[in-house]
Order: structure tokens, then sequence, then C-alpha cells
């Protein structure tokens, strides 16, 4: 028999290596393309950390690779939220620096001089390649389709789901937590399927990763006790389980233990208490498993019931006093926010404030997932078909990864991951039955002719599978076509909304070429250069971790969000007239204050966009002093012009924002073009700030907070008095003489 | 035996080159007692001291006919400075007046005398100059931070004015007969300036921007004298001070690249803003072009061939920067804008790098076969009208991984190149450990106090040795590390460790 040389390649041993070959090489090229499309924003504007929390991580990285491991633990960073200071050390998830310490010490004892920051902003891009291969791992679990695992791999590396949160720069804690995610996964499918505890283990160590690297790790630890409950409601209990699942549990709870901002949660918080019942209910299970094989079927039925109704009382009875004593902590808030979209906004409305908190819009669904999106839901069916152990759990992380991607924007992330598994079984599976373009039988209706060869000629052989070569060709190349679409379609999105580092705006100039908008360093680099090492910024909480970041200066609240009573301070101080806001200034040791300003560039997101926001977390703690009615007209307009409420035009916010405006434009002709109206002829007089530095496109605007004043006189009168007005007492004397009772 | 004639050769270098300064110098001063009066073993026949202004910083050249009024012959002579300009004096440098091509004297610096009004310089004359016989010193330096803005604090249109205090009488250890200063000033628009009744006609006298003081008669005056005068001119510039400025070269032999690496602590020692920054103020003041204070762009010339320039600070790249590369035989220029207008006691640290082609640097020496020159410039810098002050300038070079003998040399023209003596660089050989180096490379550390850009064009010279097999080393090791990783793979991935039943 003439083998041709292909023929010598890929079948046999040979065969076996070279597909393994093959699947090496396309796993490579898959993590290649993975890192590739993530550095749009290195290639268009340069290596720099993007956004808000990034540059705390960033600043945190430094001081754990300058400092060391341990002064890292117990760093207490008196830089921010001052004068209360913050224990970073206990309140951070640590897993994402140690990472990049790690990588960074490993490059230098390599003596490659590699700078920290670029360790930082290429770690993202690098674990999305691990993403994809951890992706291809746990759907190969769910298949025995060789394409499953590959297709899976490609999607879950390019999909834009993923990319908003992993492109270089975007060095936030999902930047490795995807990975783990997934990776924990796939460990905990193959300690089911195996029963093994290495691999059990294997999942504990890496849900322990986990832990320290993200809070989202309160998915693991309910997603994989439902997977169990499941499995156990579907009759499906055996040992296998039982091992991994103890296991896992037991090992994982004490690894995530170990995190000092996790400490004893695990074992007093109500999000984890699932983990513990279903640990409890499988001893349960492993129990009248064991005693089925010593007592008759009757007893046992007897037994078993007054089992299941004994235990469920005293466990539910223990919970509820455990809770009401408050040994087991409330739910949180962030989690009953989940259940109730309306809670947020209502109780805190500093959770409600930030934009990735939101319901989705369900564009937003095709926009991150493109066609995924629609082949998700046959995927899931087709777990159905099956509906072996590591079926249910794709179901169930389907079900739940969903209505949380409907509930909180971010959580599309979550969400994503099982949406390429669920896509790559229904295409693979698509891909299979189309794809083979072979003159025999196709391999189903092969594994069928083994069987004995009776009964009637068509089920002898039978007619399974496509051999019509149009529908062949019309069905590849439309998938390839959408394929091709959602590569595409990828590219844009990542280009187009996810590439920005939104510290650097471009612009483009009138003859094409880029311009790049450079305030927000412009300003914080000024604040590091040209002010006292201590001197304290008071800025929106947005902009903390930039300001310790970047100028490297003290703030008073940051993104840390931590102490809700803070940052309504800083609101009240913002919000309210210069007399009230000036003692808060003086008593929080303020010495500038930082404000963002829109207006001149047409940039949207400033602080007078923000502003309602600052006054409604004021109003939660202080409701006699900031009312967020006061800060709307009449007719119920948020107005910045002539008709803006003096509430607004004397709120220390407004005032800074447009405070010497008018000066760049004719009299009466200064426009805002964030909000598109002309503004007052008058613009604000401040009297206890002065202007200390205001950016190119007035983007950032520095006001000093002035030092009491030498003669004693409050600021506006010693204002007034350097203007050459003449002190208001004239005015006074006319009124009739009030005998002074104080 | 053959140790022997390496090192008898080695000698043989050493004297053949014997400017060379070898590795590791530090500067030394000489110790002097407390009390130190300079012997009274010469007198200054004629004295011209000319003060240039134009720039953010003094420079002074003195022209000094003196004359051994002692028995004996004599070569040290003490030059005097005021106890608080002598430690920013910088690119001192003592040449024959009339031979200033024989290179410059020897010039020592003093420990400073604590409590004494005057500190010293020791000009070591290469010949002792004969009892009752003359010579020409001519005397070139620098002094930074001697000017100070007057009034220290301006608004932010305002023009800035600087304030040169001094004394009328050069200050010297030794008797002057006559003495004349020339003030070079920027401007003409001087409002305040001292006269003096020392002379019958008027003094200073003005001829456009120079104002000379003198010719006085002092041979009666005692050495030490002060007469203080000071002039106030308008210098609507900034004073652009570099704290520090790192300057790094590295040369790959591998690459034929030379790499150029800068760090610049700068501020601006003008006079402080009175308000805070207006930005509608400096709006307007860009839009028309008005002089300021205020140091927007720096101007940067760089050699033809340059390539891949950037300009960073510690919180990532400058936008506001533009390259313009150079033709083949013209210079490049690279702009760069800081972030913002650096106005008086304001800082700005940054950085900037950029490549050239090895080969314009780097030549065999004529010695050896696998010896090296090297001649790269001292400091590049800016090139601003206004000049800059260095007050610390530390450059190094980093050598390929195994050069060896390495000494350094800075190349000396007629006229000042504006380095000082060699024995004020601070020199240090040591080791840089980079991109998976065994050895680590040799790196020279050369450290100057108090320059200015007049070094701007002046070289540095280095000679080190480097065979063959320095440049194959690293190779050869990464191929051996990656051979032994790949050997240990191997084995490890055959050793059973499975605890199953065999």
């Amino acid at each position: 028999m003439a083998e041709s040389p292909t023929d010598v390649l890929l079948k046999g041993n040979t065969g076996r290596n070279t597909r393994g070959l093959l699947r090496f090489i396309i796993l490579a090229t898959i993590a290649a393309a993975a890192v590739s499309s993530r550095l749009f924003s290195v290639i268009r504007f340069e290596s720099i950390i993007h956004e808000f929390d990034p540059w705390f991580n960033f600043r945190a990285t430094k001081y754990l690779v300058q400092n060391g491991f341990y002064s890292f633990w117990d760093w207490f960073d008196d830089r921010t939220w001052h004068p209360l200071g913050r224990v970073t050390g206990g309140t951070l998830y640590p897993g994402l620096m140690v990472t990049s310490g790690v990588i960074y010490h490993v490059l230098r004892f390599l003596t490659f001089p590699v700078d920290i920051r670029n360790v930082c902003v290429l770690l993202a891009p690098g674990f999305s390649g691990l993403t994809a291969l951890a992706m291809y791992f746990l759907t190969c679990e769910m298949s025995t389709s060789p394409s499953a695992g590959l297709l899976a791999a490609a999607f879950m590396g390019i999909v834009p789901g993923y990319i908003s949160r992993s492109v270089a720069g975007s060095y936030d804690n999902e930047a490795i937590a995807i990975f783990l995610l997934v990776f924990t996964f796939f460990l905990w499918i193959k300690a089911v399927k195996n029963g093994s505890i290495m691999w059990g283990a294997l999942a504990a160590l890496f849900y322990g990763y986990m832990v320290s690297a993200w809070g989202g790790y309160v998915f693991i630890t309910n997603l994989i006790p439902l997977h169990v409950f499941v499995l156990l409601c579907m009759g499906r209990y055996n040992s296998r389980i039982y091992i991994s699942y103890t296991t896992w549990y037991a090992l994982g709870t004490l690894a995530s233990m170990q995190i000092p901002f996790v400490g004893f949660l695990p074992i007093r918080n109500s999000d984890h208490m699932s983990a513990l019942g279903v640990f409890g209910l499988l001893q349960l299970v492993a129990f009248a498993d064991f005693v089925r094989g010593f007592v008759p079927g009757k007893h046992f039925q007897r037994l078993l019931t007054s089992m299941i109704v004994f235990v469920f009382g005293i466990s539910f009875i223990g919970l509820v006093v455990l809770s009401v004593s408050g040994v087991i902590a409330p739910w949180s808030g962030r989690f009953y926010s989940l259940w109730d979209t309306g809670y947020a906004k209502i109780h805190i409305p500093i959770i409600a404030s930030v934009s990735e908190h939101q319901p989705t819009a369900w564009p937003a669904f095709f926009f991150d997932l493109n066609f995924l999106i629609w082949l998700f839901p046959a995927g899931v069916y087709m777990c159905f078909r099956d509906l072996k152990d590591e079926h249910v759990f794709v179901i169930i992380y389907s079900v739940l990864a969903s209505y949380f991607a409907g509930v909180m924007v971010r959580l599309m992330l979550t969400l994503t991951p099982i949406v390429c598994v669920a896509a790559a079984l229904a295409l693979s599976s698509i891909l299979d039955t189309y794809v083979f373009v072979s003159n025999g039988p196709n391999p189903r209706s092969k594994a069928n002719d083994d069987s004995p060869s009776e009964g009637l000629r068509s089920a002898r052989k039978p007619e399974v599978g496509i051999t019509s070569y149009l529908s062949k060709a019309v069905m590849t190349t439309s998938v390839v076509i959408y394929l091709l679409l959602f590569v595409a379609h990828c590219t844009w999105v990542t280009s187009n909304a996810y590439s920005s580092p939104s510290v650097v705006l471009a612009s483009r100039m009138p003859d094409g070429s880029q311009h790049i908008i450079d305030d927000y360093r412009e300003a914080y680099y000024w604040l590091r250069q040209n002010t006292e090492h201590n001197a304290k910024i008071m800025s929106w909480w947005d902009y903390g971790y930039q300001i310790g970041g970047m100028a490297d200066r003290p703030t008073l609240v940051d993104n840390n969000t931590w102490n809700n009573t803070h940052i309504a301070t800083v609101g009240k101080a913002m919000s309210s007239r210069e007399e009230v806001s000036y003692p808060i200034l003086r008593q929080h040791d303020v010495d500038y204050v930082l404000v963002v300003f829109g207006g001149l560039l047409g940039y949207s997101g400033d602080d007078i966009n923000k502003f309602l926001w600052m006054v409604r977390i004021a109003e939660g703690i202080w409701p006699d002093e900031v009312k967020e009615r006061d800060y709307f007209t009449a007719r119920g307009e948020y107005r910045v012009d002539d008709g803006a409420t003096p509430t607004m035009r004397n709120s220390l916010m407004y005032k800074m924002s447009y405070y010497n405006y008018n000066s760049l434009f004719q009299p009466g002709q200064a426009v805002d073009r964030v909000r598109g109206t002309r503004l007052p002829a008058d613009g604000p007089q401040l009297s206890t700030l002065e202007e200390a530095f205001t950016s190119e496109n007035w983007i950032i605007r520095i006001y000093k907070v002035k030092d009491l004043d030498n003669l004693g006189r409050d600021h506006s009168n010693a204002v007034a008095f350097e203007k050459g007005h003449k002190r208001k007492r004239a005015t006074k004397r006319k009124g009739p003489r009030v005998l002074r009772t104080e | 035996m053959r140790p022997f004639t390496a090192l008898s050769a080695l000698c043989g270098l050493l004297l053949s080159a014997s400017s060379f300064v070898g590795a590791d110098s530090t500067t030394s001063r000489v110790a002097l007692p407390r009390d130190f009066k300079p012997p009274q073993v010469f007198k200054n026949a004629n004295l011209v001291r000319t003060s240039n202004l134009e720039k953010g910083y003094l420079r002074e050249t003195v022209n000094v006919v003196v004359e051994n009024v002692d028995k004996l012959p004599q070569s040290d002579y003490y030059l005097t400075f005021p106890s608080d300009l002598y430690e920013n004096v910088g690119a001192l440098e003592v040449r024959d007046k009339t031979s200033p091509e024989n290179g410059r004297f020897d010039v020592e610096a003093t420990e400073f005398i604590p409590g004494s009004d005057y500190q010293y310089f020791v000009i070591h004359l290469p010949k002792p100059l004969p009892p009752s016989s003359q010579t020409t010193l001519g005397i070139s330096y620098s002094v930074l931070n001697s000017l100070r803005p007057r009034p220290a604090a301006i608004s932010q249109a305002d023009r800035q004015y600087l304030a040169h205090s001094f004394s009328a009488y050069a200050p010297s250890a030794y008797t002057t007969v006559t003495q004349k200063t020339k003030l070079k000033l920027p401007s003409t628009n001087v409002p305040d300036y001292t006269t003096t009744d020392l002379t019958s006609s008027v003094d200073p006298q003005r001829q456009g921007t120079v104002y000379t003081y003198g010719p006085y008669d002092t041979a009666n005056v005692a050495p030490g004298t002060v007469y203080p005068v000071s002039v106030r001119y308008e210098f609507t510039k900034p004073i652009i001070t570099a704290s520090l400025l790192e300057r790094d070269l590295e040369v790959s032999h591998w690459g034929g690249n030379l790499a150029t690496e800068e760090r610049y602590w700068l501020r601006n020692n003008g006079s402080k803003l009175t308000d805070n920054f207006s930005r509608v103020e400096w709006t307007i003041t860009s839009y028309q072009q008005l002089p300021s204070a205020s140091l927007r762009e720096l101007k940067y010339p760089l050699k033809p061939g340059t390539s891949d320039p950037y300009f960073t600070d510690d919180i990532g790249n400058v936008s506001t920067s533009n390259f313009r590369p150079g033709k083949p035989n013209r210079e490049g220029s690279l702009e760069i804008r800081p972030r913002y207008p650096i106005f008086g006691s304001w800082n700005y640290s940054f950085r900037i790098g950029w490549n050239n082609d090895l080969s314009a640097f780097l030549r065999r020496a004529v010695t050896g076969a696998d010896s090296y020159v090297l001649k790269v410039p001292f400091i590049d810098g800016p090139k601003v009208p206004e000049g800059i002050q260095y007050e610390k300038a530390v450059v190094r070079v980093v050598l390929p991984e195994g050069a060896r003998n390495v000494r350094y040399e800075t190349l000396e023209k007629s006229s000042s190149n504006g380095l000082p003596s060699a024995s004020q660089i601070q020199s240090e050989i040591s080791t840089h450990k980079t991109f998976m180096d065994t050895l680590g490379r040799t790196t020279l550390t050369l450290t100057v106090e108090d320059l200015t850009d007049e070094a701007r064009d002046s070289q540095l010279l280095i000679t080190y040795d480097y065979s063959l097999w320095d440049s194959l080393r690293k190779p050869v090791t990464i191929t051996a590390g990656l051979f032994t990783v790949f050997v240990a793979a191997l084995a490890i991935g055959n050793i059973d460790v499975s605890i199953k039943k065999r």
C-alpha cells in the first residue's frame, strides 16, 4: 500500500506527534494574537498605566519592589486618606503586585534591565495569552472534538469582553484573575472527572491564588458548591465528587484565609456560607451512602428522612442565631445590589456613582461578544444533550453569569469565559459535522459501522452526516465569514473603545496628525515637582489614585472608597459655600484643591458633570446642610449659566471650575463647551483660595488654600480691601441699632 | 617570564601616554593650616579682569602679569576667591597667556578653611619663575549661582533683573599695581550700578553693554581689600540650573551602537512669582511671543545620523517634543518643551536619550589590534543663548563586557574647553551587569562639579583593550546555558517519579 507523504504525517504515531506539534503551534499563535491585539495603546500612545485603579496597583507594586514583601504586607500608607491613613497591606488583594514583583525580580536576576512600569503594563496581555491556554484545557474537558478547545482559545484570546479589562496598561486585578478563574475551573473539572486528590489540591492552590488576586473569587466560592449541590440533587453523588470537593474546600479555605484582607471571612461571611453548607451536606450524604450499605432499605428511608429534617432544622436555627447575634456577617451592600439594581441608588450612592456598576445595556452584549452571544444558547443546549458532570457545570455557570452580567456592566467579564466555551462547543460541532471533506462515510457513520451488520440496509449504512458538497460549502463559508467578521469586530472594538489610557487624550490636528492632550500629566507633574512633598491635595475621589501615583502627593480620598464619611466630607467641601468649606479645608490640612474642568475643550468627564454625585453623597451624611434640590432650578434643570441657582453658583466646585474663565473670552462671551451654554457675564469670585496652576487646556485646575489672614480678617473682607472696596459697614449703620444679647 | 614582559610593556604604554589618566582617581585637595596666608613672593604688575554676564552664570577671565619679588625662584601662585564663591568656581583653567597652546597649568584646590574670608587655588607653574622676572597668566573660570535676581519675586509678565555684586578690587593674595574690571552685560537696560570715586574720571566707563571699572592704581592697597560694587541689569531669560546631570554612554560592539541617555534635574534660579501662575496671562504671553523669564523650550542639537530619540520624565513620555532628524552632514535637532513653563524656583526633571552609529566614535588604536579608542563629547546638552549651569555632572561610559586597561583623557584646545583640569575630575571604574552579562561591563564614571555649557564641545577620549574572545563570551555563555537547560530537561523528563506499581 503506497502511503502518500501526508499520510505518514497524519496517521499513526507520527500523526499524533504531528497533530500535537500543530496544536502547539496553533496555541502559540493564538497566545501571540491575544498579546498583540492588546498592544494598541502602547503603539498608539506609549507604555503607560491606564485609568484610575491601575495607578494604585502600580504604586503598590513599586512599593513592594522597593521595600520587600514583608514591609509591603505591613504597609500602612499615610499618604492617602489624610489624616486617617489606610492599612494598605491588609486591605488589598496582593496577588497582582506579588506576581509582577516576582516577574520583575526574576528578570532582574537574569540581569535584564526591565522597568517595573513595563512589567506592570505588559502583565495583562501576557496573562491573556495564558488565559487562552487555560481556556483550551477547560474546553477540551467539555468536548471530544479536537477543534472545540482551539476555537475556545481563539475566542478567549480576542473577545472584546475580556480585552476591555486586559489591554496593555490596564494593570488591574482582573488582568490575572480571569486566567486564574478559568484555570481553577479547569482544575476543578479535572478533579471531578478523576476524583483525584491531586487535581483537587491543585484547584485549591489556584483558588488560593485567585483569592489573593481578586475580590471576584466569591464567584468561584459559590459556583463550585452550587455545582456539587446540583449534582447531588441530580442523584449523582459518588466518591469522586466527595474527594474533589472536600479536598478543594479544606485546602482552598485554608489558602484563602492566608490573605489578610480575607482573613476569617470564609467562615464568618454570608457570601461564603454556601460552600460551608455544601461541605456539611456532602458529609451527610457520604454518611448516608455509607449507612445505606448496612441498613435495610425501609429503615434507611425513615432514618434518612428524620436525619435530613433534624440536620436542616439544627443548621437553619444555628444560621439564624449566628446571623442575628452577628457572628456571621450580614450580606454586604454590594451583594444586595446584585439582586436589586435599584438598591445601590437608594442606599449606597457611592457604588451607584461608578459607571461600571450600572446595569448592562443589551447592545453591550453584542458589542462585547459579537456572534458568540447567539452561539452561546446553542452551546448550552448541546451541554444538555450530553449532560455529564462537567456539562452541568457549564449550564450552572452560564445561567448565573448571564444574570450577573445583566445586573452590572463589569460582570460581563465573568460571563465571557463561559460564552467562549459554549460558543466553541456549538461551532465545533457545526464544523465537525460539515467540514470533513472525505469521500467515505464521515466519522460518525464509521463508528456505527462497527455495530453488527444486521437489520435494515439503511440502518447498516446509515446516511448520518452531510454528504452534499453544496451544503458543506455553504456552511463552512458562512462560518468562515462569521469568524472573519468576529475578528474584524474584535479588532475594531479593541482599537476604538478599549485602548484609550484616559490619562492621555488624543485628538487630531487639522492636518490629520495626532495631537496629544496631556493635561492630566502636566498638572500632576507640576504638583510633583513644585509643591511640598507633604502638601495635601483634595480632589474628588476619582483622581485620588492618579494623584498618588503620578503626583506623589498625599490625598484626602481615593478610589478605594473605604470610608464613606470622609468622601462625603470632601463632597460637602466641594458643594458648600466658601465660608463653610474653608474650615473643612483647614481642618483637613488641605494645601491644594484639584478640580477637573472640561468647559474649554468640551471634555465631558469633568467635575461639574460629576457634581451631583458629590452632592448626593454629602447629602447622605449631612441631609440638613446639603440638599440636592437646591442645585436644581425651580423647573428642575441642572444649569450653570445665568439661571443657575444661588446654591450652585456659590458652591466651591462651581467657583473653582469657572474662576477667571471669563477673562479668556470677550466680555459676556464665555461659553462652556460641555454644557453648551453661555456663562454669566461676571465670573465667580474666590476669596479663600487662589489659583495655583491651570493646565494648558484648562482640564485640570489647581487651587492653593490661603493661609489665615495676617490681620485676622476673614478672607472675603481681605480680598475686598485689596481690591480697594470700602468695607460694607455703611449699610449696616443705616439700620436700627440692635442690642447685642450675646 | 611572560607576566614580567607584560608588566614592562604596560609600563611602557603608560609612559608613552602619560597624559592619559588611569582608572580610579579621587580629587584630592591640599590641606592648609587654619591661619594660612600665602607667602608674599609675587606681585601682580597688571591685572585685567573680564566678567562676562551674557549668560545665566558668571564667566570671568583674568589676565595677570605676575612678577616674582622673592629672592628664590617660585612656582606656587595662590589664586584667591571669596569664601562664598569658592565652592561654586568651576572649569578653572590657567595658561601662559603668551603661549596658550602649551596647555594648561596644574591647578590644585585647597581644603576649605573655615572662618577665612578667602579660599585658595594653588597654581603650579611648570617652570619656577626666577626672581624679578615676569610671566603673564591667563586665568579663566566660571562661577555658578552667584548672580542674584533682584527683585527676588516678580509677577508673571514682568522683566527680570539680575544683580552682580563684586569687589572693584579683584581679590588677590598679592599686591596688585594696576587693575581694571570689564563687565560685559547682556543688555543696555541697566537700572542700577555703583559709581565709584576711585579714578579721576567717571567710573565706571560705559561703552554699549561694556562697563569698565578702573583702571585703578592699587599699589598701596593691601591685598584682600574689598570695595563692594554691584550692577543690576535686565536678564529676562531663565537661569537654567541643573542640580544634577547624569549622562550614560553605552558602547555596543555587537550592535555598532552608541546609546546616550541623559537625566536632568533642572531648576530655574530666576525670580520667583509674586502671585501664582495664571494660565490666562501665560496664554497671552505665549501668543504674543513676549519675552519671559520662564523656560519654555530647550533646543538640543544632535549629531548627524542620530536616531530613536526619546524625551520622558518620571510619569512617562512628554508628548510636547519635536525631533528633526539630521540629514547626512547636518545636525539633527530635538526640541523639547517641558510639560509646563518653568518659572523661577520651579523644578523640572526629565530624561532624554538617542542612538548613534558607533563607527563615528570608535576606532582601533594604532598601538595594538585589540585596543580601541573612543572619542565622545564629554557632555552634550541643550544649546541656549542664556546658557546652562550644571552643579554636578556624572558621566558614565559603559564599555563592552571584558574591556580592560581603561584610560581616559579630555582633549585640550588652545583655549578653554570648559572642563576643569584632570585633577578636578573624579573617576571610578566599576562593573555594570545588564542583559545577561556574566562578568559585567566595564564602566568608567567621571564626576565633575560646577560645570557650564561652555563644556559642550569638549571631547572625552577613552582607550581600552577588547579581544575577540571578549566579544564571543556572551553568545558562547548563552549557548552553553541553553544547552545545559535542555540536557537537564531531558534528564529530568526521563526520571520516573510515579508512585504506581511497576
